[in-house]
Protein backbone atom coordinates (compact mmCIF):
# COMPACT_ATOMS: atom_id res chain seq x y z
CA UNK A 1 0.00 0.00 0.00
CA UNK A 2 2.76 2.83 1.06
CA UNK A 3 4.78 1.51 -1.65
CA UNK A 4 2.21 2.11 -4.26
CA UNK A 5 1.51 5.62 -2.61
CA UNK A 6 5.38 6.61 -2.71
CA UNK A 7 5.60 5.66 -6.29
CA UNK A 8 2.93 7.75 -7.01
CA UNK A 9 4.37 10.40 -5.24
CA UNK A 10 7.32 10.36 -7.40
CA UNK A 11 5.48 10.59 -10.39
CA UNK A 12 2.67 13.20 -9.76
CA UNK A 13 5.68 15.32 -8.10
CA UNK A 14 8.10 14.50 -10.95
CA UNK A 15 9.36 18.25 -11.24
CA UNK A 16 10.42 18.22 -14.89
CA UNK A 17 6.37 18.24 -15.54
CA UNK A 18 5.06 19.91 -12.86
CA UNK A 19 4.01 23.60 -13.61
CA UNK A 20 6.01 25.79 -11.85
CA UNK A 21 5.02 29.50 -10.17
CA UNK A 22 6.27 32.33 -12.18
CA UNK A 23 9.63 33.30 -10.94
CA UNK A 24 8.06 36.81 -10.00
CA UNK A 25 5.76 34.88 -7.57
CA UNK A 26 8.76 33.74 -5.29
CA UNK A 27 10.68 37.26 -5.72
CA UNK A 28 7.53 38.79 -4.64
CA UNK A 29 7.15 36.70 -1.98
CA UNK A 30 11.42 37.04 -0.57
CA UNK A 31 11.08 40.67 -1.04
CA UNK A 32 7.73 41.39 1.02
CA UNK A 33 8.69 39.23 3.95
CA UNK A 34 11.98 42.03 3.86
CA UNK A 35 11.08 44.88 5.87
CA UNK A 36 13.77 46.53 4.35
CA UNK A 37 12.04 46.69 0.84
CA UNK A 38 10.34 49.32 -0.93
CA UNK A 39 6.93 48.89 -2.46
CA UNK A 40 9.14 50.83 -5.86
CA UNK A 41 11.37 47.18 -5.58
CA UNK A 42 8.95 45.31 -5.78
CA UNK A 43 7.02 47.05 -8.49
CA UNK A 44 10.06 46.95 -10.36
CA UNK A 45 10.06 43.55 -10.47
CA UNK A 46 6.35 43.13 -11.34
CA UNK A 47 6.84 45.95 -14.43
CA UNK A 48 8.96 43.00 -15.58
CA UNK A 49 6.22 41.03 -16.27
CA UNK A 50 4.34 42.14 -19.41
CA UNK A 51 1.42 40.03 -18.55
CA UNK A 52 1.11 40.69 -14.65
CA UNK A 53 0.90 44.16 -14.78
CA UNK A 54 -1.55 44.24 -17.78
CA UNK A 55 -3.54 42.45 -14.99
CA UNK A 56 -2.80 44.70 -11.87
CA UNK A 57 -3.50 47.88 -13.89
CA UNK A 58 -7.09 46.40 -15.10
CA UNK A 59 -7.67 45.30 -11.86
CA UNK A 60 -6.64 48.63 -10.08
CA UNK A 61 -8.53 50.63 -12.73
CA UNK A 62 -11.64 48.39 -12.53
CA UNK A 63 -14.79 49.82 -11.01
CA UNK A 64 -15.05 47.48 -8.16
CA UNK A 65 -12.18 49.37 -6.80
CA UNK A 66 -12.96 52.38 -7.83
CA UNK A 67 -10.13 54.04 -8.38
CA UNK A 68 -9.87 55.58 -11.95
CA UNK A 69 -6.77 56.18 -13.96
CA UNK A 70 -3.62 54.16 -12.04
CA UNK A 71 -1.89 54.47 -15.08
CA UNK A 72 1.64 52.79 -13.20
CA UNK A 73 2.80 49.60 -10.96
CA UNK A 74 3.83 51.63 -8.26
CA UNK A 75 0.73 53.58 -7.64
CA UNK A 76 -1.31 50.24 -8.09
CA UNK A 77 0.82 48.45 -5.73
CA UNK A 78 0.50 51.48 -3.13
CA UNK A 79 -3.62 51.50 -4.05
CA UNK A 80 -4.25 47.77 -4.01
CA UNK A 81 -1.41 47.01 -1.17
CA UNK A 82 0.84 44.50 -1.78
CA UNK A 83 -0.87 41.55 -0.47
CA UNK A 84 -3.88 42.09 -3.23
CA UNK A 85 -0.86 42.08 -5.93
CA UNK A 86 0.83 39.12 -4.23
CA UNK A 87 -2.47 37.31 -4.53
CA UNK A 88 -3.27 38.00 -8.23
CA UNK A 89 -0.06 37.03 -9.06
CA UNK A 90 -0.51 34.02 -7.31
CA UNK A 91 -3.98 33.71 -8.67
CA UNK A 92 -3.79 34.45 -11.98
CA UNK A 93 -0.71 31.75 -12.62
CA UNK A 94 -3.57 29.26 -10.67
CA UNK A 95 -6.44 30.45 -12.99
CA UNK A 96 -3.84 29.80 -16.33
CA UNK A 97 -2.95 26.35 -14.95
CA UNK A 98 -6.65 25.74 -13.86
CA UNK A 99 -8.93 26.87 -16.65
CA UNK A 100 -7.22 24.78 -19.31
CA UNK A 101 -8.41 22.24 -17.04
CA UNK A 102 -11.75 22.66 -16.16
CA UNK A 103 -13.91 25.72 -16.15
CA UNK A 104 -16.34 23.75 -13.33
CA UNK A 105 -13.55 23.31 -11.06
CA UNK A 106 -11.95 26.96 -11.67
CA UNK A 107 -15.65 28.56 -10.44
CA UNK A 108 -15.80 26.15 -7.11
CA UNK A 109 -12.33 27.40 -6.44
CA UNK A 110 -13.09 31.06 -6.73
CA UNK A 111 -16.42 30.30 -5.21
CA UNK A 112 -14.85 28.97 -2.72
CA UNK A 113 -12.43 31.72 -1.81
CA UNK A 114 -14.84 34.45 -1.95
CA UNK A 115 -16.79 32.13 0.87
CA UNK A 116 -13.63 31.91 2.47
CA UNK A 117 -13.21 36.05 2.31
CA UNK A 118 -16.61 36.48 3.88
CA UNK A 119 -16.72 33.87 6.44
CA UNK A 120 -13.03 35.52 7.63
CA UNK A 121 -14.20 38.92 7.09
CA UNK A 122 -17.11 38.29 9.43
CA UNK A 123 -15.52 36.86 12.20
CA UNK A 124 -12.82 39.30 11.94
CA UNK A 125 -10.04 37.02 11.48
CA UNK A 126 -6.46 38.21 10.47
CA UNK A 127 -4.92 38.19 7.26
CA UNK A 128 -8.09 38.04 5.29
CA UNK A 129 -6.23 37.89 2.05
CA UNK A 130 -3.99 34.70 2.58
CA UNK A 131 -7.27 32.62 3.74
CA UNK A 132 -8.55 33.59 0.24
CA UNK A 133 -6.07 32.63 -1.56
CA UNK A 134 -5.85 29.55 0.23
CA UNK A 135 -9.10 29.11 -0.24
CA UNK A 136 -8.44 29.31 -4.23
CA UNK A 137 -6.03 27.16 -3.85
CA UNK A 138 -7.57 24.67 -1.78
CA UNK A 139 -8.15 21.89 -4.51
CA UNK A 140 -5.14 22.43 -6.49
CA UNK A 141 -4.19 18.78 -5.78
CA UNK A 142 -7.13 17.94 -8.27
CA UNK A 143 -5.59 19.79 -10.97
CA UNK A 144 -2.24 17.86 -10.25
CA UNK A 145 -4.13 14.59 -10.29
CA UNK A 146 -5.72 15.15 -13.79
CA UNK A 147 -2.29 15.81 -15.30
CA UNK A 148 -0.42 13.07 -13.64
CA UNK A 149 -2.94 10.41 -13.48
CA UNK A 150 -4.75 11.26 -16.70
CA UNK A 151 -5.06 7.49 -17.34
CA UNK A 152 -7.14 6.48 -14.11
CA UNK A 153 -9.37 9.61 -14.37
CA UNK A 154 -11.70 7.88 -16.33
CA UNK A 155 -11.91 5.50 -13.72
CA UNK A 156 -12.35 8.01 -10.38
CA UNK A 157 -15.02 9.52 -12.21
CA UNK A 158 -17.14 6.03 -13.21
CA UNK A 159 -16.29 5.36 -9.24
CA UNK A 160 -18.16 8.38 -8.57
CA UNK A 161 -20.86 8.07 -10.60
CA UNK A 162 -21.90 4.22 -10.12
CA UNK A 163 -20.56 3.91 -6.28
CA UNK A 164 -22.02 7.50 -5.25
CA UNK A 165 -18.20 8.34 -3.68
CA UNK A 166 -17.07 11.47 -2.81
CA UNK A 167 -14.05 12.32 -5.06
CA UNK A 168 -11.85 12.24 -2.58
CA UNK A 169 -13.18 8.53 -1.61
CA UNK A 170 -12.79 7.03 -5.24
CA UNK A 171 -8.96 9.06 -5.47
CA UNK A 172 -7.94 6.94 -2.26
CA UNK A 173 -9.88 3.92 -4.00
CA UNK A 174 -8.04 4.25 -7.22
CA UNK A 175 -4.78 6.06 -6.70
CA UNK A 176 -4.30 5.37 -2.44
CA UNK A 177 -3.93 9.42 -2.19
CA UNK A 178 -6.54 12.43 -2.25
CA UNK A 179 -6.34 15.49 -3.55
CA UNK A 180 -5.51 16.88 -0.67
CA UNK A 181 -2.48 15.47 0.07
CA UNK A 182 -1.36 15.76 -3.56
CA UNK A 183 -2.26 19.27 -2.52
CA UNK A 184 0.22 19.09 0.18
CA UNK A 185 2.78 17.56 -1.58
CA UNK A 186 2.63 20.16 -4.55
CA UNK A 187 2.70 23.49 -1.80
CA UNK A 188 5.70 21.72 -0.15
CA UNK A 189 7.61 21.83 -3.94
CA UNK A 190 6.33 25.04 -4.33
CA UNK A 191 7.35 26.42 -1.31
CA UNK A 192 4.46 28.32 -0.08
CA UNK A 193 3.89 29.12 3.38
CA UNK A 194 2.62 26.50 6.16
CA UNK A 195 -0.50 29.18 6.71
CA UNK A 196 -1.12 28.20 2.96
CA UNK A 197 -0.41 25.13 2.33
CA UNK A 198 -2.26 23.63 5.73
CA UNK A 199 -5.62 24.42 4.52
CA UNK A 200 -5.08 22.92 1.26
CA UNK A 201 -3.57 19.87 2.60
CA UNK A 202 -6.18 19.52 5.38
CA UNK A 203 -9.42 20.80 4.37
CA UNK A 204 -11.16 17.31 4.79
CA UNK A 205 -9.51 17.00 8.07
CA UNK A 206 -9.02 19.41 9.80
CA UNK A 207 -7.38 17.89 12.75
CA UNK A 208 -4.40 17.60 10.95
CA UNK A 209 -3.61 21.32 10.90
CA UNK A 210 -1.15 21.95 13.36
CA UNK A 211 -0.04 25.36 13.08
CA UNK A 212 -3.17 26.97 11.16
CA UNK A 213 -6.20 25.03 12.23
CA UNK A 214 -8.18 28.43 11.98
CA UNK A 215 -7.55 28.99 8.55
CA UNK A 216 -8.27 25.43 7.46
CA UNK A 217 -11.17 25.42 9.26
CA UNK A 218 -12.21 28.77 7.68
CA UNK A 219 -11.09 26.76 3.94
CA UNK A 220 -13.02 23.70 5.00
CA UNK A 221 -16.17 25.56 5.59
CA UNK A 222 -15.93 27.91 2.55
CA UNK A 223 -15.80 24.43 0.64
CA UNK A 224 -18.56 22.73 2.19
CA UNK A 225 -21.02 26.48 1.61
CA UNK A 226 -19.95 26.50 -2.30
CA UNK A 227 -20.66 22.59 -2.62
CA UNK A 228 -24.58 23.31 -0.55
CA UNK A 229 -24.80 26.43 -3.07
CA UNK A 230 -24.23 23.57 -5.95
CA UNK A 231 -21.66 26.97 -7.59
CA UNK A 232 -19.15 25.44 -10.10
CA UNK A 233 -17.70 21.71 -10.27
CA UNK A 234 -15.69 20.60 -7.69
CA UNK A 235 -16.26 16.78 -8.93
CA UNK A 236 -18.74 15.39 -7.11
CA UNK A 237 -22.12 16.59 -6.46
CA UNK A 238 -22.62 15.62 -2.37
CA UNK A 239 -22.09 18.50 0.47
CA UNK A 240 -19.28 16.84 2.19
CA UNK A 241 -19.83 17.25 6.59
CA UNK A 242 -19.04 19.82 8.54
CA UNK A 243 -16.53 18.75 11.01
CA UNK A 244 -17.05 19.57 14.40
CA UNK A 245 -13.85 20.81 15.01
CA UNK A 246 -14.24 23.39 12.42
CA UNK A 247 -17.42 24.46 13.65
CA UNK A 248 -15.69 24.80 17.23
CA UNK A 249 -13.14 26.11 16.20
CA UNK A 250 -14.89 29.00 14.21
CA UNK A 251 -17.69 29.48 17.20
CA UNK A 252 -20.19 28.54 14.69
CA UNK A 253 -23.97 29.54 15.09
CA UNK A 254 -26.98 29.05 12.90
CA UNK A 255 -27.50 32.69 12.65
CA UNK A 256 -23.99 33.75 11.99
CA UNK A 257 -24.18 31.05 9.40
CA UNK A 258 -27.22 32.61 7.78
CA UNK A 259 -25.58 36.36 7.79
CA UNK A 260 -22.63 34.55 5.74
CA UNK A 261 -25.07 32.54 3.38
CA UNK A 262 -26.89 35.43 2.39
CA UNK A 263 -23.31 37.66 1.94
CA UNK A 264 -22.34 34.81 -0.30
CA UNK A 265 -25.13 34.48 -2.67
CA UNK A 266 -25.11 37.89 -3.19
CA UNK A 267 -21.36 37.86 -4.23
CA UNK A 268 -21.80 34.57 -6.12
CA UNK A 269 -23.90 36.79 -8.62
CA UNK A 270 -20.93 38.71 -9.52
CA UNK A 271 -18.52 35.83 -9.09
CA UNK A 272 -19.45 34.28 -11.95
CA UNK A 273 -19.00 37.55 -14.23
CA UNK A 274 -15.82 37.68 -12.79
CA UNK A 275 -14.68 34.77 -13.58
CA UNK A 276 -15.50 35.57 -17.46
CA UNK A 277 -13.62 39.08 -16.99
CA UNK A 278 -10.54 37.25 -15.66
CA UNK A 279 -11.13 35.10 -18.44
CA UNK A 280 -10.81 37.43 -20.74
CA UNK A 281 -8.21 39.49 -18.90
CA UNK A 282 -5.76 36.00 -19.62
CA UNK A 283 -6.02 36.33 -22.97
CA UNK A 284 -5.44 40.32 -23.22
CA UNK B 1 -32.54 39.10 -6.45
CA UNK B 2 -32.07 38.88 -10.47
CA UNK B 3 -29.87 40.50 -12.03
CA UNK B 4 -31.86 42.10 -15.54
CA UNK B 5 -31.08 43.84 -18.06
CA UNK B 6 -32.47 47.08 -18.28
CA UNK B 7 -34.77 46.37 -21.34
CA UNK B 8 -36.28 43.84 -19.48
CA UNK B 9 -37.70 46.41 -16.81
CA UNK B 10 -40.77 46.79 -15.95
CA UNK B 11 -42.80 48.99 -13.74
CA UNK B 12 -43.40 47.52 -10.18
CA UNK B 13 -39.87 45.66 -10.16
CA UNK B 14 -38.36 46.84 -6.99
CA UNK B 15 -34.72 47.42 -6.43
CA UNK B 16 -32.76 45.34 -5.11
CA UNK B 17 -29.62 47.13 -5.10
CA UNK B 18 -28.83 50.57 -5.52
CA UNK B 19 -27.94 52.06 -9.23
CA UNK B 20 -24.64 53.81 -9.83
CA UNK B 21 -24.22 56.44 -12.06
CA UNK B 22 -21.84 54.94 -14.76
CA UNK B 23 -22.26 51.13 -12.80
CA UNK B 24 -19.60 52.24 -10.88
CA UNK B 25 -19.53 51.72 -6.95
CA UNK B 26 -17.72 55.13 -6.57
CA UNK B 27 -20.22 56.67 -9.20
CA UNK B 28 -22.83 58.75 -7.71
CA UNK B 29 -26.21 56.77 -6.52
CA UNK B 30 -29.21 57.42 -8.83
CA UNK B 31 -31.77 55.09 -7.47
CA UNK B 32 -31.43 53.45 -4.45
CA UNK B 33 -32.71 50.22 -3.28
CA UNK B 34 -36.27 49.29 -2.29
CA UNK B 35 -37.03 51.66 -5.02
CA UNK B 36 -39.80 50.48 -7.12
CA UNK B 37 -39.75 51.04 -10.79
CA UNK B 38 -42.01 53.05 -13.06
CA UNK B 39 -42.52 53.43 -16.45
CA UNK B 40 -41.04 57.12 -16.79
CA UNK B 41 -38.04 56.02 -13.69
CA UNK B 42 -37.07 53.25 -16.94
CA UNK B 43 -36.67 55.75 -19.61
CA UNK B 44 -35.00 58.19 -17.36
CA UNK B 45 -32.76 55.32 -16.75
CA UNK B 46 -31.95 54.40 -20.22
CA UNK B 47 -30.67 58.16 -20.91
CA UNK B 48 -28.90 58.03 -18.35
CA UNK B 49 -27.15 54.96 -19.92
CA UNK B 50 -27.81 52.28 -16.85
CA UNK B 51 -27.11 48.67 -18.45
CA UNK B 52 -28.37 45.95 -15.81
CA UNK B 53 -29.82 46.48 -12.47
CA UNK B 54 -30.67 44.01 -9.79
CA UNK B 55 -34.34 43.37 -8.67
CA UNK B 56 -36.33 41.62 -5.73
CA UNK B 57 -37.71 38.02 -6.49
CA UNK B 58 -37.01 36.32 -9.39
CA UNK B 59 -39.72 38.57 -11.81
CA UNK B 60 -38.08 37.24 -15.48
CA UNK B 61 -37.72 33.68 -16.49
CA UNK B 62 -35.33 32.46 -19.23
CA UNK B 63 -35.11 29.29 -20.50
CA UNK B 64 -32.62 27.08 -18.06
CA UNK B 65 -33.79 28.87 -15.45
CA UNK B 66 -34.99 26.63 -12.32
CA UNK B 67 -38.15 27.28 -10.81
CA UNK B 68 -38.10 26.91 -6.25
CA UNK B 69 -39.28 23.42 -6.52
CA UNK B 70 -36.15 22.29 -8.85
CA UNK B 71 -33.93 24.18 -6.31
CA UNK B 72 -34.81 22.63 -3.42
CA UNK B 73 -35.02 18.78 -4.84
CA UNK B 74 -31.36 19.74 -6.21
CA UNK B 75 -30.87 20.82 -2.52
CA UNK B 76 -32.15 18.33 -1.13
CA UNK B 77 -30.12 15.69 -3.31
CA UNK B 78 -26.55 17.87 -2.70
CA UNK B 79 -27.15 17.46 1.25
CA UNK B 80 -28.69 13.65 0.81
CA UNK B 81 -25.48 11.98 2.42
CA UNK B 82 -25.18 14.21 5.27
CA UNK B 83 -28.49 15.04 6.74
CA UNK B 84 -27.63 12.90 9.75
CA UNK B 85 -24.55 15.31 10.73
CA UNK B 86 -26.44 17.88 12.80
CA UNK B 87 -24.21 20.94 11.58
CA UNK B 88 -25.04 19.76 8.00
CA UNK B 89 -28.77 19.44 8.95
CA UNK B 90 -28.22 23.74 10.07
CA UNK B 91 -26.76 24.31 6.93
CA UNK B 92 -29.28 22.83 5.39
CA UNK B 93 -32.21 24.85 6.86
CA UNK B 94 -30.09 28.09 6.28
CA UNK B 95 -29.63 27.44 2.65
CA UNK B 96 -33.60 26.06 2.53
CA UNK B 97 -34.91 29.39 3.98
CA UNK B 98 -32.57 31.16 1.49
CA UNK B 99 -33.53 29.85 -1.55
CA UNK B 100 -37.26 30.50 -0.60
CA UNK B 101 -36.70 33.82 0.58
CA UNK B 102 -34.57 34.66 -2.89
CA UNK B 103 -37.46 33.66 -5.57
CA UNK B 104 -39.66 36.39 -3.77
CA UNK B 105 -43.39 36.13 -4.15
CA UNK B 106 -42.78 34.00 -7.23
CA UNK B 107 -41.61 31.03 -4.94
CA UNK B 108 -43.76 28.34 -5.36
CA UNK B 109 -43.97 28.96 -9.47
CA UNK B 110 -42.59 26.67 -11.38
CA UNK B 111 -40.51 27.25 -14.81
CA UNK B 112 -42.38 28.76 -17.78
Amino acid sequence: MDERRSDLKKIIMDTKTLPTLPGVINKLNSLSNDDKSSVQEMARIVSADQVLSARILRLANSPSYGFYRVSTISNAMILLGVNVVKSLALSSSIFEIMEKNSVGLWEHSLGTATAAGIIARKLALPEVEEITTAGLLHDIGKVIIGLKCAEQMPEIRSRIKLDDLYISDAEKAVLDTDHAEVGGWLSKSWFLPDKLSEPIAYHHNVAGSEDHRIKTSVVHLADVLIKASGFGDSGDSYVPPIQQLAWDQLKLEESLLQEIVVELEDKLVEVKNFSLELASAAVA
Amino acid sequence: MQKIPLNLAAAEMVLARDIFKNDSPTGMPICGKGTELSDSLISRLQQMGVQSLYVEGHPVWQEGDRGLTEQLADLEKRFSKTMDNRYNATLFEVYRTHFTAAMGDDGGRTEE
